[in-house]
């Protein structure tokens, strides 16, 4: 009579529409899916939130601008002058993880980035974007960044390997603290779910922790969107004001 | 006549705003709270996961780089030390920026630190 627990079902892929191209699949997943729906969702609320233009903004329009000022002023003051520019990159990065966080806390839908494969291509983009406009800005004297000032040639043997490994480290600890976050976060969900459902009355208990839990989740689905943002914004002021 | 009061609505919605405004100014302290509770949040899932990738990956990389050239184990050794030291790094970089950031070095000594975390408590 054992009711099976399958806490890591909820992430499996299922191709909704096969298709392949050559030897690539390509299918169309339920992880692309919820994607699409979180692309759709966050391109309505901006756009018909804000169609009115209303000088006193209703709920919408509200939510859409308080969206607008909350990563404007993430990004002058963590990346201060200069910054404005890199708006809409940083405001599509945390809408995106913001809204595919909270569409996974729904029951039965599909955490995209509990997938590691979408949380690196993220974290890849921001890396190689960082890099370039650092590039781009400061030409050769960007290498600067992994010999730091003021310190005996010696010691610069140590020193740049431990800057240069920091430096390459980071798209691992961007990809890897969201996606396990979201990944812990749902597990637990379904293993509390899965002891509810499988000690009859005394499930009441595990029910209620669950309860929580679905609070803290929903606390750290806001706010590993809010850290992908503000890191990329760090890592942006590195590349744009070099030391 | 025309004293009176305003009779334009947007008028009197400046007049409610700049009320609201002088009223959330009062209250600095608490909004002031809320922020720094924010920060100090993120900052705490930041960094228990930056030192641990580091250690992780830069090992991987000295292990792969062990396979290509056949030195084992001495890419792995070296890497895993440096991974720790770029993971330290990491953390105190992360944790003095921030810090810098939010100002809590801005109030040495008004003895509201401590006050303020209290506060955040609960």
């Amino acid at each position: 009579m054992a009711i099976e627990i399958h806490p890591l079902e909820q992430f499996q892929i299922e191709r909704l529409i096969p298709l392949h191209i050559g030897r690539l699949d390509v299918s169309y997943t339920n992880s692309a899916l919820l994607m699409t729906i979180v692309v759709v969702l966050v391109t309505a609320l901006l756009v018909l939130g804000t169609r009115k233009r209303a000088l006193v903004p209703g709920r919408w329009q509200s939510l859409a601008e308080m969206s607008y000022e909350f990563v404007a002023d993430m990004i002058d003051t963590n990346v201060g002058h200069g910054g404005r520019e890199f708006f809409p990159f940083v405001f599509t990065l945390f809408m995106f993880i913001l809204f595919a966080n909270f569409l996974g806390m729904i029951p039965y839908s599909y955490t995209v980035t509990s997938q590691i494969v979408v949380t690196f291509a993220l974290a890849a983009v921001v890396f190689i974007g960082v890099t370039i406009i650092g590039i781009v800005r400061h030409g050769f004297r960007f290498l600067r960044l992994f010999v730091p000032q003021g310190v005996p040639a010696v010691l610069l043997l140590l020193l740049v390997p431990i800057e240069l490994l920091s430096y390459f480290i980071r798209p691992f600890t961007l990809a890897i603290r969201l996606f396990a976050n979201m990944l812990a976060g749902h597990t637990m969900l379904a293993i509390f779910a899965g002891f509810a459902a499988s000690i009859g009355l005394l499930g009441i208990l595990p029910m209620g922790i669950d309860i929580l839990l679905v609070a803290l989740e929903v606390l750290v689905a806001a706010l590993q969107a809010y850290v992908f943002a503000i890191l990329t914004c760090l890592y942006l002021s590195d590349a744009i004001h070099l030391h | 006549m025309s004293e009176g009061g305003p009779r334009d609505p947007l008028a009197r919605l400046g007049e409610k705003i700049d009320k609201a405004r002088a009223e959330r100014v009062r209250r600095q302290p608490v909004a002031a709270d809320r922020t720094n509770l924010q920060q100090g949040l993120g900052l705490g899932l930041r960094i228990g996961i930056e030192l641990v990738v580091a250690v992780v990956v830069a090992t991987g990389l000295g292990w792969a780089i062990d396979r290509w050239l056949g030195t084992r184990p001495w890419g792995m050794i070296v890497l895993f030390f440096l991974g720790v030291a770029a993971g330290m790094l990491n953390v105190y970089r992360a944790v003095t920026r921030v810090s810098g950031a939010v100002g809590y070095g801005q109030r040495p000594g008004s003895g509201a630190g401590s006050k303020r975390w209290d506060d955040e408590d609960c």
